[in-house]
């Protein structure tokens, strides 16, 4: 599996995005998380202020996939900030179908987020990994990733909807 | 405006930096990690108020009469910009959160945050997410009471980095 290549995501790939996006929850099973639509892909992507970036996996027609899909793999992405060192890549979610493991593709992907990273000055790329996914913590661990929860003691946190508007209510 | 305590909360501007970048080391003194800080007020500048910035601010204000002991108005501030969950789509992240110590208690920390959510919800997001250490007692008591909850504790999520060397290497595709 050499030939596949790897581009910027474009308005026509919003389908298959949310397909992968929805086989990614799938495996952190999670699948019933997944609220976003089509259109909200259309619109925080590919408007003037774009919320996030995407880069897509695509094979040729002849290596399609069993159920006929030609984009097998993507990665979503944005700009953070942290005061202390500046501009970082924030990779939201990284998968390749299975079918397709083993090829070097999440690799190539990988680098090509680097890239991007170093390009635009970023001095680090940021992810989160559920402790209980091992092939995955390894897979970034061989790459150099260090884990902020285990070493400094970060705790992720979040606020849904109903509390902010409480909190909002309140002022 | 709350507890007899008389301040302001209101947009940063770029006159705002110098004072962002004091409490930042502040913030930073706080959690032990001031070493770390490679940020000038300068890259604050170019980063948060250009065309395209990184972040957003809020600050916190007082009048003359109140400001603090070594004279400053502006004792507090906030920093967070837009991100895309690809479950739940935007989302807004507080990267910062700091009331000078002897401001503190009188309700401009939850006054902060509140401002950060409602122009979250303005702006379409359904989540306000942010990372507290886990030494950080106050804080931890302090946004629990807020209604939020902590994501690596509940869902074993953690914060993974890639930095330096590494992301040189990766950016190659060395391993």
């Amino acid at each position: 599996m050499s030939m596949f290549i790897l581009r910027k995501a474009e308005p026509k790939d919003v389908s298959d995005i949310l397909r992968l996006i929805k086989e990614l929850a799938k495996y952190e099973e999670m699948e019933n998380q997944v609220l976003l639509t089509e259109e909200d892909l259309l619109e925080d992507g590919f408007g003037d202020h774009p919320f996030y970036h995407c880069i897509v996996a695509h094979v040729p027609e002849e290596h399609q996939s069993a159920d006929g899909h030609v984009i097998i793999g993507f990665a979503m992405y944005y700009f953070t900030y942290d005061p202390w060192i500046g501009k970082l890549l924030y990779l939201e979610d990284f998968y390749v179908m299975k079918e397709y493991r083993g090829f070097g593709i999440g690799s190539e992907i990988l680098k090509k987020l680097s890239n991007t990273a170093v390009r635009t000055r970023c001095s680090s790329m940021h992810f989160i990994v559920a402790e209980w996914n091992k092939p995955s913590i390894e897979f970034y661990k061989r790459r150099g990733a260090s884990d902020l929860s285990l070493e400094e003691g970060w705790r992720l946190f979040k606020i849904d909807k109903q509390n902010l508007m409480k909190m909002t209510d309140e002022e | 405006m709350s507890r007899g305590m008389d301040f302001t909360i209101r947009p940063a501007t770029l006159e705002d930096c110098k004072d962002i970048s004091r409490m930042l080391l502040e913030l930073a003194e706080y959690e032990k990690v001031s070493d770390q800080i490679k940020i000038t007020q300068r890259d604050l500048e170019q980063d948060g108020f250009s065309k395209n910035p990184f972040f957003h601010g809020i600050i916190a204000e007082v009048p003359e009469h109140l400001k603090s002991k070594d004279g400053h108005p502006k004792i507090g501030y906030s920093l967070y910009f837009y991100t895309y969950s690809s479950w739940k789509g935007r989302a807004v992240y507080m990267e910062d959160l700091y009331v000078m110590p002897e401001f503190r208690g009188k309700g401009i920390g939850k006054a902060l945050i509140a401002k950060v959510a409602q122009l979250g919800l303005a702006a379409g997001c359904t989540q306000l997410n942010f990372t507290v250490l886990d030494w950080n007692k106050s804080s931890l008591d302090f946004y629990l009471k807020q209604g939020c909850w902590d994501v690596t504790s509940d869902l074993g999520y953690h914060c993974m980095r890639c930095e330096g060397d590494a992301l040189q290497h990766m950016a190659q595709g060395d391993h």
